[in-house]
């Protein structure tokens, strides 16, 4: 009788090896996969060749010159809470950021005006390539907004201008 | 000599769950390691573009990729090289550009290609990875840098996230 006992509570053990080696592994997984999920992608541009040798023949087109030109830096804000930032958390906005745009002369506020311009222009003469100039003040992010109008409007040859910090 | 014997009435089942496991283990540890490859990306907050073309690096091309920080802090492969805090004049900057552009000039002497080709300017780009936030005039100061004297890169990729689809 304690025999028979004895041989069934051997039995009704649960064997908990492979259980806890499939959960290490989604683990695992799991922490692997989570930063793929960012796509990134590349903007194309050239740099001013006014230092150095220049391969390319004299420029015979006039740029399209455009600038960002910073109107009011706005304030450092929190990007979760809105909160002003405080140096707590390693990133933050720009809340209520003013930046202009400017296309030779005339000036916009809307990128998506300065796009339908920068298209006109590019219809006028498809070869003709653009400078983006970017005043103090600016950050990288208003630069690529610029650069992504610049090449949705259809410019190929796109440089930057210098910096003007001496 | 009992050991010899095979008792006909057990059935051998070979248990294939541990050789599972291990075979995925092993898989993910060779992900892990390819992902490990990917290093010199910094994870950074990066502005979205439309526009924004997918990068398929090529590994055997010399490609230098610079992180730059919202701070002003330039690191390149998980290593600082300009702190806007103790500025060095971007002298570690430099040295780092002119090597991968000397490098770069090499494979292409390599490939075989004309010598006067080949003396100008190296061909390939830099790709410089900004957090949105980042004042431009530090981007603007790489720019300037790439165009010094046995540095001489031209061509730049600027990365960008790409929009997340809708629906």
């Amino acid at each position: 009788m304690s025999m028979l006992k004895q041989i069934a509570e051997e039995e009704q053990k649960l064997e908990m090896t492979p259980m806890i080696d499939v959960t290490f592994l989604l683990l695992i997984f799991f922490m692997c996969t989570i930063k793929f999920k960012t796509l990134e992608g590349k903007l194309s541009a050239y740099l001013p060749k006014d230092v150095g040798v220049n391969t390319s023949e004299a420029e015979p087109k006039e740029k399209v010159e455009i600038s960002v030109v910073l109107l009011s830096e706005g304030a450092k804000v929190h990007p979760k809470t809105g909160a002003p930032w405080d140096g707590s958390s390693p990133r933050f906005e720009y809340k209520g950021r003013q930046v202009e745009y400017r296309v030779g002369p005339q000036k916009f506020a809307d990128l998506t005006k300065v796009r339908q311009r920068l298209e006109k222009l590019f219809q006028a003469d498809e070869e003709r390539p653009a400078t983006i100039d970017a005043r103090p003040g600016t950050v990288y992010s208003d630069v690529v907004q610029v650069l992504d109008a610049t090449i949705q409007a259809g410019f190929t040859d796109i440089t930057f201008t210098g910096s003007y910090q001496k | 000599m009992n050991l010899n014997k095979h008792d006909a009435g057990t059935e051998m089942e070979m248990d294939m769950t541990p050789m599972i496991d291990v075979v995925f283990l092993l898989i993910i540890f060779f992900m892990i390691i390819t992902d490990m490859t990917q290093q010199d990306l910094e994870e950074l907050e990066l502005p979205i573009a439309v526009e924004a073309v997918e990068d398929k690096p090529d590994p055997k091309e010399v490609r230098p990729v610079i992180n730059i920080l919202w701070s002003g802090k330039m690191i390149v492969k998980r290593q600082e090289y300009y702190d806007p805090e103790t500025p060095d004049e971007y002298k570690q900057v430099s040295e780092y550009l002119s090597d991968q552009s000397r490098q770069m000039r090499e494979k292409r002497k390599r490939d075989g290609e004309k010598p006067e080709v080949m003396e100008s300017v190296p061909d390939g780009p830099l790709l410089l990875r900004a957090d949105e936030n980042t004042p431009f005039h530090y981007i603007q100061k790489l720019m300037e840098i790439c165009g010094k004297q046995g540095i001489q890169i031209w061509k730049i990729q600027l990365a960008a996230a790409q929009p997340e689809e809708e629906g």
